[in-house]
């Protein structure tokens, strides 16, 4: 793994997940790349439903590398609309492309506006210094 | 205990020069996993062709005097006039009331007057110590911790690259040869922990990182990588090996462990002869297993594990992803009565995940070849 890098156009939190807005108030949730890489090679990734409701701050599956396991975190109040099915046979995506196929969950926020609350990159590097 | 700064291998310069990622194993600071590595790299290099393991932190200690193979053989359980040296062997060291296991060990059977034991980094203390309080008149023990550096070549192209230092490879398993590398002595022996054919080395510890630097020139060729502890764990556990802690402890004997093979019940005497001998035939504490997840999910040490009617049968000592079968595996205690294809389950922190027992190991490897 080269530089860990954080993309400037993603929200962050202190859990170390990245939320990316999309259209008509649906996000797209997945771990950084410090996350990642803190981590070790994934093997496993267990998501929440398509239909779950979900509080900020709720754990809503896990990420097991090959020696440990972390929760993943719902980084937003909301409803879960889509997960990344093609993690449960290709889990290394979360490794290998963090922000792109690597993608944990979509939902969608219950408050409007929700993602900008959370951290923009330089407040997410500095906490990790 | 009190807070110290944690101990480092002879080869921690070369580790974090790699940029290793570094954990605590038994108050030493060692390297888990490499960049450009990663568990299932290093994990696959030493299954098909070889890596490299700083083990420095096993523990180093050397009874001598007239009669030291005989005192070792009247503390530890495995029976040392089985082999004749140069030999090691695989030994455990129990309590004399409880028969749980202060420590497994491997004892290189130098002479009847010199035996040289490397058990854990964090029972290293505790064994000498007992040892100790029994040593006989006229034996000296020595604890060598930080005499020693210990680098594990394994992989089934681990001969190739050990030859390359001019060291002899041509040992049978568990076979040791004194020998030298740049004019400074170094033993080779036909030990490991991975399943792999493989060696370990033992040299001087101001001339590991002379070793290590020769070893990673010698093995580039086949594509040999330095590898961390997490790939041992991984290729331990593949093979079901014990590792102390977890397969093997104060509470889970020798007997629990099926590790009854490694026991001179013949002999007079050994720590915790008379309690092990009286729990080998009630035939009643719980057995190791292995565990092969059926679908989905990993067991951790500490899950437990349930029959078919929900109930409790036993628990997981340790778990993983194998990286060779790309499944769950686990291995585990279980009451008597089960047997291998019982299908099972296993409450993964909250969620049950289906297993069948099994007896390990879970893959096939050449360690004996």
């Amino acid at each position: 793994m080269s530089e860990l890098d954080y993309p400037e156009d993603l929200r962050y939190t202190a859990e170390h997940e990245w939320v990316r807005a999309a259209a008509d108030g649906i996000v797209r949730v997945g771990i950084t790349s410090y996350a990642q890489d803190a981590l070790g090679d994934v093997v496993f990734v267990n998501l929440p439903t398509v239909g779950d409701t979900v509080a900020e701050g709720d754990s809503c599956g896990e990420i097991e590398s090959t020696k440990s396991v972390s929760d993943l975190y719902s980084p937003l109040a909301g409803e879960v609309t889509a997960v990344n099915e093609s993690l449960d046979t290709t889990p290394e995506l979360v490794n290998s492309d963090p922000y792109g196929e690597g993608w944990m969950f979509e939902m969608k926020a219950a408050e409007v506006g929700a993602a900008e609350q959370l951290l923009d990159v330089d407040s997410y590097r500095e906490q990790l210094d | 205990m009190t807070q110290t700064d944690p101990l480092t291998s002879p080869l921690h310069e070369r580790h974090v020069a790699l940029g290793a990622k570094m954990a605590d194993f038994g108050g030493w600071q060692m390297p888990i996993e490499y960049p450009g590595g990663g568990v299932l790299r290093e994990h696959t290099a030493v299954r098909e062709r070889v890596g490299i393991f700083d083990v420095s932190h096993l523990g180093k200690a050397l009874v001598s005097g007239p009669g030291a193979a005989d005192f070792c053989n009247a503390c530890f359980t495995n029976d040392l006039r089985k082999v004749t040296p140069p030999k090691a062997q695989y030994t455990m060291c129990c309590d004399p009331e409880t028969g749980g296991v202060v420590d497994d060990l491997i004892q290189y059977y130098k002479g009847d007057d010199e035996v040289f034991l490397i058990p854990n980094a964090s029972n290293t203390t505790e064994v000498v110590a007992r040892m100790r309080a029994e040593l006989p008149e006229g034996l000296t023990l020595t604890n060598l911790h930080h005499d020693h550096g210990i680098i594990a070549v394994q992989g089934p192209r681990s001969a190739e690259v050990v030859a390359a230092l001019g060291l002899p490879t041509d040992l049978e398993y568990m076979s040791y040869a004194d020998a030298a590398f740049g004019g400074e002595p170094l033993t080779v022996c036909r030990t490991g922990y991975t399943g792999e054919k493989g060696y370990e080395l033992v040299m001087p510890w101001g001339r590991a990182e002379a070793v290590w630097d020769a070893l990673v020139e010698a093995m580039a060729p086949y594509e040999g990588l330095p590898c961390g502890l997490g790939a041992r764990d991984t290729l331990r556990t593949e093979m079901g090996y014990a590792l102390h802690g977890h397969e093997l402890s104060m509470e889970i004997t020798p007997n629990m462990a099926r590790a009854g093979w490694a026991v001179g019940w013949d002999k007079e005497t050994f720590w915790g002869k008379d309690v092990l001998s009286a729990q080998r035939a009630e035939k009643s504490c719980r057995l190791a297993w292995g565990l092969l997840v059926d679908g989905r999910g990993i067991p951790r040490a500490g899950c437990v594990v349930k029959n078919a009617e929900g109930a409790e049968i036993g628990v997981v000592t340790s778990g993983t992803m194998s990286p060779t079968l790309k499944k769950g595996i686990a291995l585990c205690l279980l009451d008597r009565g089960a047997s291998v294809g019982d299908e099972v389950v296993v409450d993964v922190r909250g969620r049950d995940v289906a297993a069948t027992v099994t007896k390990p190991p879970f893959v096939q490897a050449g360690a004996g070849d």
